[in-house]
């Protein structure tokens, strides 16, 4: 898996974008929107290498923050102009309300690019990179608000250990959130998927990244990796409550939920 | 595809943590003494020693009935009950909610098993507010029927007990109208029209049958209007304690029954015309 992500790392995003067809950015979006966070939440993100998820909660979390502000502000009346001037000062009124995200993945190349992207895009606070294993985090437990792992669970060697360990470094009333290619039940749409993942990728692997074999073994492994059902009995097995799933695109993606209640 | 599965019995980690960190911190002892553990809201009252009434689905299931047990939906219901405290801040919203789980000792994230507009938390608090209607009411027939009080007649009653019920928005106000809207939604109309519902057949139930020639759809009918008529003046009243709006219900209540008179008269002056007709046909036959 590491040499996998070695050669790829460069090239993650680039190829996300031509394999998925840009598609990628809004199911990550949707992600984002069904956490819904709100200012003060600390994020772990497993597998995140490059960032996106990250970057995302950042943005999610500021422009929250901000209609929460203009809310107070509106609700205080009679404002001295001294007030309204010092309103205006972003730096006292802490622009992300204290929210975290720390970014953990097991490849330091992916880390690495996610940390210049973030320089590159202008994300400075709240950030964190930890190089860790998702099957035995270097986390204490009872820490995150929400852990995600999008597009990353099914690299993963011993999916139920990773489970095992999301659940420990989580709060009590933490959530789980996964982000990942299943299994397409439409019989039609699977034969067109089928096709397009088996012939297409991987030329698209050797074409932009020079890499087939990396790419064959990306689809390879998303056929392999459990189906909805299964993956949700495998997460209420380690232990969360009100485990659901939202099928994304047919089931080409699918995002999964649990609480540790 | 959403898909809702019922777990098997397990205690709740988080349930059973907070129940221990409740235990030191509360001056009220936290365990009740009876085996069936009673889950009320973490206000200062003593939590009642009656055991509830049949739990839901989950212990039928013969898992381990342990002190610490709080199926998800207790907990959940206590998370709303705690959300209501901050509504008057930051409305019927996530936000709200996510604060709730907060005093709890929950994370934040909590607030994702509802839904983002806040329609749990709203119809919570509506069907909240109907059980304390109904142990009002319930309270004050049985100081009637031990004779300690006076039996209202119809129209009082139905003025009091509208009042009661709207009195209990009072500290929600501002943010109600938006709780109106939210619960207009089609996908909370089952809901909310079901709560409305219960809570108009519930107020007749505590009338008592007393004479009024309505039949019972019309009754339901007429009640549903005047109560969603003054809750609609009571959002807009700004009169010293809603004089305005308590005088709008003595007013509908007062149109009410003298729907009703007229509406006997009209019968009986119906009946007078028909036995006139009747015997001037029979006159007229002979």
């Amino acid at each position: 898996v590491y040499q996998v992500f070695e050669s790829v790392a460069k090239k993650y995003d680039v190829m996300n974008d031509s394999m998925t067809l840009g598609i990628h950015r809004v199911w990550k979006d949707i992600l984002m929107h069904k956490m819904n966070p709100s200012p003060g939440t600390l994020l772990l993100d497993v597998a995140g290498g490059t960032g996106d998820i990250a970057f995302r909660f950042i943005n999610y979390v500021r422009s929250v923050r901000e209609r929460q502000l203009q809310r107070k502000l509106k609700h205080q009346q009679n404002l001295s102009w001294q007030e309204i001037f010092e309103s205006y000062q972003k730096d006292k009124f802490n622009s992300l309300g204290d929210s975290q995200v720390v970014v953990c993945d097991i490849n330091r190349e992916m880390l690495k690019v996610g940390k210049q992207k973030a320089q590159h895009l202008g994300y400075s606070e709240g950030l964190s990179w930890v190089l860790g294993n998702a099957e035995e985090l270097p986390f204490d437990d009872d820490k995150f608000d929400v852990y995600t792992i999008a597009f990353g669970i099914r690299n993963v060697t011993r999916i139920d250990l990773a489970l095992q360990e999301a659940y420990r470094v989580l709060k009590p009333g933490g959530r789980f959130l996964c982000l990942e290619f299943s299994h397409v039940s439409n019989p039609l749409l699977s034969r067109l998927y089928d096709l397009y993942s088996f012939q297409v990728i991987p030329v698209l692997g050797e074409v932009i990244a020079g890499d087939w074999k990396s790419y064959q073994y990306l689809v390879e492994s998303i056929r392999r990796f459990p189906p909805q059902e299964e993956l949700k009995a495998m997460i209420e097995d380690a232990g969360f409550f009100k485990v659901h799933y939202e099928n994304l695109n047919f089931g080409i993606v699918a995002i999964h939920s649990g609480f540790k209640l | 595809v959403r898909c809702q599965h019922y777990p098997p019995l397990r205690a709740l980690q988080a349930s059973a943590a907070l129940r221990r960190a409740s235990d030191e911190h509360k001056k009220e002892p936290w365990t009740s003494s009876s085996q069936q553990h009673f889950d009320s809201p973490p206000a200062g009252h003593q939590p009642e020693q009656e055991p509830q009434g049949p739990r839901p689905s989950y212990t039928g299931q013969g898992g381990q009935e342990s002190e610490d047990y709080e199926s998800e939906e207790q907990l959940q219901h206590r998370i709303l009950t705690a959300a209501l405290e901050f509504v008057p801040e930051h409305g019927w919203t996530a936000e709200a909610i996510a604060e709730g789980a907060k005093t709890l000792g929950l994370s934040v994230a909590a607030a994702g098993m509802f839904h983002s507009d806040g329609s749990e938390l709203i119809l919570h608090f509506v069907a909240e507010c109907n059980t304390k209607l109904s142990e009002l009411l319930e309270k004050e027939q049985k100081l009637v029927q031990l004779g300690e009080a006076e039996k209202k007649p119809i129209d009082e009653f139905l003025r009091h007990a509208v009042e009661a019920r709207l009195r209990m928005l009072i500290p929600y106000i501002e943010k109600w109208p938006q709780a109106l809207s939210v619960l207009l939604l089609p996908r909370n109309i089952p809901s909310s029209l079901n709560l409305l519902t219960s809570m108009i057949d519930d107020i007749w139930h505590y009338a008592g049958d007393q004479s009024t020639d309505f039949n019972w759809y019309t009754r339901r009918a007429v009640l549903t209007g005047i109560y969603n008529t003054t809750e609609l003046v009571m959002m807009q009243d700004s009169s010293p304690d809603f004089e305005d709006t308590w005088r709008f219900l003595e007013n509908r209540v007062a149109d009410a029954m003298a729907m009703s008179s007229t509406a006997s008269q009209v019968q009986s002056t119906g009946e007078a015309v028909v036995q006139g007709l009747m015997g001037a046909a029979v006159t007229v036959s002979n």
